[in-house]
């Protein structure tokens, strides 16, 4: 029975990028032990097996330039000056 | 044939080429009907407009020519919105038309609109949709299964011939079953996923949701074949898939029923019953019923689990409210615009499986469940292989149980996830499989079930569907009220 404390489920949002409520605290440990609790049965078959063998291939493509125009993107920022993607200050002002 | 909306694909062919009925006559007949009959099952997310389908038209002379659907909102359709029924994506306008999407236009086949789904296709009701419930069309107060729920509902009462859904563990199968349908979920790699947005790359595969299998044969052969935009596409041909069916099955046609499945825990006798019953209708038609084991099915859901959380927690890390998309605009910081942004476009189940893939991928834990999780999936493959060299086709049900109730599994969301049971393992083998509606509970429910086969034996799948149909009547049951 996988068991996540409080702070262990915050430090995973914040890898995952996403807040998270002191409400939906609760219920998301919960969920996630249950989830959790069932997927530790891989464990129990998973020893016998070799390691899976690194079967991957790069898959290549001609490099070709496909003209896509720069507007159509731009309009989907939610902000954006002139061919810009506008976000909040990463650098704080004195 | 009685009605127009039940038609099948070549009996509206048949209408279009006696020019009994017009390309644009036929489209507004059916854009009429979803806008007189969605709003009793919450199919689609948008209905188009005439003119703006019929500037799309193009081929002439293809067996798809004029022909509409719908297309899941996952999956892009130049110019149109593709929400992922998620509100991070509420306004997002895709730039550029799904593989599957552009050869079915080229093909002349004319999407009239997006079908619902469960929120970047996660889950088995299509409750998790952040806009609408669907309602299955054989009783409203039941759900159409998910994730391709909304396809699957508005195939079945007739608000469409045919339409494309996404199976990343079970998602056109499940609704197929749930709406009595046939939902084909093909090989790994054969239909292109440039365009479809991604949960679990891996595993996920476009297919098609119709009321016949020559529909679905016919639907596949224009979006099956290699394409170079999809690094995991499969180098096969194009090809048409209507040649195999025949009217009868192969030669020494060998089925092997899955013993441990079909005697599983918590499944509906009803269930059972019709299974036995399609696997008589097989034996009948000529085919050797051989017993058969996988005793590595029962480790499926937890490898898939692992599998699809892990990779949706690395797919939708894109979200972050930059460059388009939700964006919480009252945060100062940028690390604060994305932890906003995600926390409130995303919904709950989209938000837990993110955190459970991330945990099962973190330092301390990846060996545990991810590690494990991919040698489980090993092992499945194998089981497959050794199993395909005994019988040519597999069978067993969907899903556990008819259509459920909505909020059935509100309290014991695990339950939920578990609808995958049956289906996921063949996502995680990359094996094709398709799922046959194959009975009616008392309650007047559709129960459907699935023949499987090894990688790329999708002609074989459709010619055996074929005649299974052929000897049943359930695919010329439709919903009352429709």
């Amino acid at each position: 029975m996988t068991k996540i404390s409080k702070e262990e489920v915050l430090k995973i949002a914040e890898i995952s990028h996403i807040s998270l409520r002191e409400d939906e605290i609760k219920p998301m440990i919960k969920h996630l032990q249950d989830v959790l609790s069932y997927a530790e049965r891989v464990q129990e078959i998973a020893a016998d097996i070799e390691e899976p063998l690194n079967k991957n291939v790069n898959v290549f493509r001609e490099d070709v330039i496909v003209q896509v125009q720069p507007e159509t993107i731009l309009a989907q920022a939610p902000e954006r000056e002139d061919d810009y993607f506008v976000v909040p200050a990463i650098l704080k002002t004195k | 044939m009685d009605r127009l909306e039940f038609a099948t694909i070549t009996e509206l062919r048949a209408k279009l080429d006696s020019q009994e009925i017009s390309v644009p006559e036929l489209i507004e007949f059916f854009i009429k009907r979803c806008n007189e009959f969605d709003p009793k099952i919450d199919s689609t997310l948008e209905v188009f407009d005439l003119k703006s389908v019929l500037e799309q038209f193009r081929a002439q002379g293809t067996p798809l020519s004029g022909i509409p659907g719908l297309l899941k909102d996952n999956i892009c359709q130049e110019g149109r919105i593709t929400s992922c029924a998620s509100k991070i994506l509420q306004n997002y306008v895709a730039t550029y038309d799904a593989s599957a999407c552009k050869r079915l236009k080229r093909a002349g086949a004319l999407p009239i609109g997006r079908a619902n789904l469960d929120e970047f296709a996660m889950g088995s009701s299509t409750e998790t949709s952040a806009f609408k419930k669907t309602k299955n069309p054989w009783d409203v107060s039941r759900v159409p299964g998910g994730s391709s729920g909304g396809s699957a509902a508005a195939v079945a009462a007739g608000l469409v011939p045919w339409a494309l859904g996404s199976d990343t563990g079970g998602s056109i199968r499940q609704p197929a079953s749930f709406c009595g349908i046939v939902g084909l979920k093909p090989t790994y790699g054969l239909v292109p996923r440039y365009g479809l947005v991604a949960y679990g790359s891996s595993l996920d595969q476009i297919g098609v949701l119709t009321r016949s299998v020559y529909d679905a044969a016919l639907v596949f052969s224009s979006i099956a074949g290699y394409d170079l935009r999809d690094a995991s596409s499969r180098n096969v041909q194009k090809k048409d898939y209507t040649q195999h069916i025949t009217g009868k099955l192969p030669e020494n046609l060998r089925i092997g029923v899955i013993d441990n499945v079909l005697n599983a825990q918590g499944m509906d006798s009803e269930v059972s019953a019709a299974v036995e019953d399609a696997i008589k209708v097989l034996e009948k038609a000529g085919a050797k019923i051989k017993h058969v084991q996988l005793p590595t099915l029962e480790y499926s859901a937890a490898a898939y689990f692992v599998i699809s959380r892990a990779e949706a927690a690395s797919n939708l890390a894109r979200f972050d409210g930059v460059r388009y998309g939700m964006r919480d605009k009252s945060a100062q910081s940028l690390h604060d615009m994305y932890l906003n942004s995600r926390h409130d476009g995303f919904g709950e189940e989209v938000k837990t499986r993110i955190l459970v893939g991330n945990y099962v991928l973190s330092s301390g834990h990846a060996g545990q469940f991810y590690e494990n999780a991919k040698r489980v999936q090993r092992l499945i493959r194998r089981e497959f292989k050794n199993t395909f060299n005994d019988v040519d086709l597999l069978i067993m049900p969907t899903a556990p149980s008819p259509a459920f109730t909505f909020g059935a599994f509100d309290v014991d969301k695990l339950q939920m996830d578990l609808q995958d049971y049956f289906t996921c393992p063949m996502n995680l083998a990359g094996i094709p499989a398709i799922s046959l509606p194959c009975g009616m509970t008392k309650n007047k429910l559709p129960i459907g079930f699935q023949l499987i086969g090894p990688h790329l034996s999708e002609g074989l799948i459709f010619q055996t569907s074929h005649v299974y149909e052929q000897n049943t009547p359930w695919h010329t049951m439709h919903p009352e009220n429709f």
